[in-house]
């Protein structure tokens, strides 16, 4: 019956993909989600974080020793590793943002780089991996499964995917609409006019700092239910799935920076079934990321300066 | 000093802080060992004198891997764990081993290396506890060329076609095809079955071949470690597999529970048969993963159940760990830790002479007919070309939290494997196992 049924575009069975598109989805919202984040800090600060799957995963194990060691309801541990990584990430962008405010985005992405490497080197040593234990953050919502499409979906799949829809239109409307936001849009165009003229430099990034930071708990709080595992190493380095979606987005357009995210959880699943290219599913960001990179500059007129022998 | 500068000073000491106590009580929970009958006998370690060895000590050294997603180091500590209780008990003839475990990365220029600084260096007489996935394809002619017959737990090829190893356990080749064994005796029609894609071609060719023998298709999945999106390779395997098919997984307790947990999450577990080997019979497992999976499990058990009323050298093995290695949880990889401590020492015990590299390695080659409660069948070495002495074991399930036998002691088959017909020749006519 299914064979029967199959929509069949360009010779593809789309029954046998649907499972792996659900999957992508789920996992693409968080790379889309850890991607807006980036890029609302970017814009506002000029730094891209490397640490924000560093902190995320932080986050998450400090959730799951709140409820599995001290018996903490499980919402107010959820509370928390979201308010850790807001917390945490303003704690660096005040005290060290300044120190880097006026050195190239390198330096400043290295800065970051820094507190990643600390933050997995503490994880490392106070919840080493191995032996025959493992560490799991379920959420609730993944209890509750749904056949759409007739494809298994679980609650926190479609609340993530939602979750990234939303936040991306909300931090949209925020930028345009409100003080605050066009104080960031304001920064991420010049830093020093907009000194001059009195936007609070200071207060405007520390609020992009604790935003980007909340998002980094969500993601950190979502992504161990998602990968059916707390592994704070796999977490950390998520960030480069959500730096591709960035850059995707060009570091600027935060529903390129979505649809790029998604379109990176997609590739990466659908490529799956697919015995010859399996393992190198993980370079599903990077090719994007250039192709994405490639086609935007493609009518650029490129200069090579240089007196011509 | 500026009070911004103090600040900036103090801050990866917060961060540090904030952190290292929040995810302190992220270590491994403690294992509550109490389940011994009053007055049970316990297997001694060694002389079973109860007084510390003080001699020359005995050097012996092992060598396990450790990569993301795969940690045998643990059988290497369980080995040195037993070995200080056998120095607690009077060592041997006095003198106490000095074990050494070194790690190694799925490296063979480290692998070979170290082979030599054990050998060479170290003037080790002994190695014991080796596993990884490539360590005895790199280094079994050097140990040949010198003379030593390492006991370990193997994995790949080289382990069970080479002299120069001595495995207590029969490997995930046939441990995976024991548990293909239990799932086509349980009816299935098709097998998935998963590997890492660094042992898969081996690991994973003797269910490939005997599966269409019983007219059961199997297909293989090489899966690259870390594994990272367990969803995805859950999915694939349940889409060969069908409703009612079997899906075996052969990985480790780092990486199979990510993989359980997918298939709870896309709610599969009822509608497959898991087939497994051995690493995940273990109450610990069994405690994440019940009543999810109660009775929807075949997995393939090279050793007794893990639990301290099975026997003596169980208990044993509790009380040590209990004692000397408190924070590694009872399990396949701890059994086969004691064993390859336990075999060795027997080794040490029975040499006449001086303990040299020679008459350690001759004292190995030696060893027939050892029992054990954790082994369905008595261990050897022998002098063969290739040993595979543990060939026969049991099927076990998860029950209530707890790991329960479905199907006893059973020989894995040799229809379509010739080394373990010829490995069931040899224990006849050298008369190895009783």
């Amino acid at each position: 019956m299914n064979s029967v049924l199959a929509l069949s575009i360009f010779g593809v069975d789309w029954i046998f993909f649907k499972p792996y598109i659900v999957l992508g989805l789920a996992l693409g919202s968080v790379y889309a989600l850890s991607g807006v984040g980036l890029v609302v800090l970017y814009r506002a600060t000029g730094v891209l974080n490397l640490a924000f799957g560093a902190v995320g995963a932080a986050g998450a194990l400090i959730a799951y020793w709140l409820i599995n060691h001290t018996g903490t309801p499980h919402w107010i541990a959820y509370v928390i590793c979201v308010l850790f990584g807001g917390v945490l990430n303003l704690i660096y962008g005040v005290l060290l943002g300044p120190a880097f405010a006026r050195r190239d985005p390198l330096v400043k992405m290295m800065g970051t780089l820094g507190l990643a490497l600390i933050l997995l080197g503490v994880m490392a040593w106070r919840a080493p991996i191995g032996g025959a234990f493992a560490r799991f953050l379920p959420l609730p919502s993944s209890n509750h499964i749904y056949r759409i499409f007739g494809t298994v979906m679980n609650l926190t799949e479609i609340i993530t995917l939602c979750f990234a829809i939303g936040l991306t239109l909300v931090i949209t409307i925020f930028l345009r609409v409100t003080k605050l936001g066009t104080a960031m849009r304001a920064l991420a165009d010049d830093r020093e006019i907009s000194a001059t003229l009195g936007v609070p430099v200071r207060r405007v990034e520390a609020s992009a700092w604790f935003g980007s930071g909340l998002v980094c708990g969500a993601a950190g709080l979502v992504l161990p239910d998602l990968l059916t595992s707390l592994d704070y190493s796999a977490l950390t380095f998520l960030v480069i799935s959500a730096l591709a979606a960035a850059l995707i987005g060009r570091l600027h357009s935060l529903w390129g920076t979505l649809l790029g995210g998604i379109a990176i959880g997609i590739a990466q699943a659908v490529f799956a079934p697919y015995e010859s290219i399996t393992r190198y599913r993980t370079a599903a960001p990077f090719v994007l990321a250039i192709v994405a990179l490639l086609f935007f500059s493609r009518k650029r007129v490129v200069t090579i300066s240089g007196t011509a022998r | 000093m500026s009070f911004r500068r103090v600040l900036m000073a103090l801050l990866p000491v917060a961060a540090i802080v904030t952190v290292a106590v929040a995810t302190g009580a992220g270590a491994a929970p403690t294992y509550i060992v109490g389940q011994a009958r009053p007055g049970a006998a316990v297997s001694k370690c060694g002389m079973g004198t109860g007084k510390k060895a003080t001699g020359a000590p005995i050097k012996i050294d092992g060598l396990d891997m450790l990569i993301p997603g795969v940690d045998f180091t643990t059988i290497g500590k369980v080995a040195a764990a037993y070995f200080k209780c056998v120095n607690d008990n009077g060592g041997i003839n006095g003198r106490p081993i000095k074990y050494k475990l070194y790690e190694e990365a799925l490296n063979p220029a480290q692998e070979a290396a170290l082979a030599r600084k054990m050998i060479q260096s170290d003037h080790a007489i002994g190695i014991v506890g080796n596993t990884s996935f490539a360590e005895c394809g790199t280094n079994w002619k050097y140990y040949k060329s010198q003379g030593y017959i390492v006991i370990g737990a193997g994995v790949q090829a080289e382990c069970y076609s080479t002299p120069s190893f001595a495995e207590t356990n029969m490997g995930p080749r046939y441990s995976n095809l024991g548990a293909a064994q239990a799932l086509i005796g349980a009816g299935v029609k098709k097998i998935a079955i998963a590997s890492p894609d660094t042992i898969s071609a081996y690991a994973d060719s003797a269910v490939a071949a005997y599966g269409p023998s019983k007219g059961v298709q199997v297909k293989v999945f090489p899966t690259h470690l870390p594994v990272t999106d367990a969803n995805t390779i859950v999915q694939q395997l349940y889409q060969f597999a069908g409703s009612g098919g079997g899906i075996i997984l052969d990985f480790t307790p780092d990486t199979a529970p990510a993989l359980m947990k997918a298939a709870e999450q896309q709610g599969i577990v009822d509608d497959v048969k898991w087939g497994s080997s051995t690493p995940i019979a273990n109450t610990l497992m069994a405690s994440q993963f019940s009543p999810a999976f109660d009775g929807h499990l075949w997995i393939n058990s090279e050793f007794s159940l893990v639990s301290p009323t099975v026997g003596p050298d169980s208990r044993l093995m509790f009380a040590i760990l209990k004692k000397y290695a408190p924070s590694i949880a009872p399990q396949s990889f701890g059994q086969m830790g004691f064993m390859d401590a336990d075999f060795a020492t027997q080794a040490l015990m029975s040499i006449t002479g001086a303990i040299t590299a020679k008459s350690y390695n001759a004292a190995v080659k030696a060893l027939h007919d050892v029992k054990t409660d954790m082994l369905c069948k008595p261990w050897y070495v022998g002098n063969l070309p290739y040993h595979i002495a543990n060939n026969t074991d049991i099927t076990v399930d998860y029950k209530s939290g707890d790991v329960v036998v479905k199907q006893p002691c059973f020989e894995i088959t040799g229809a379509t494997d010739a080394p373990i017909r010829q490995t069931r020749v040899w224990e006849k006519k050298y008369h190895l196992n009783g």
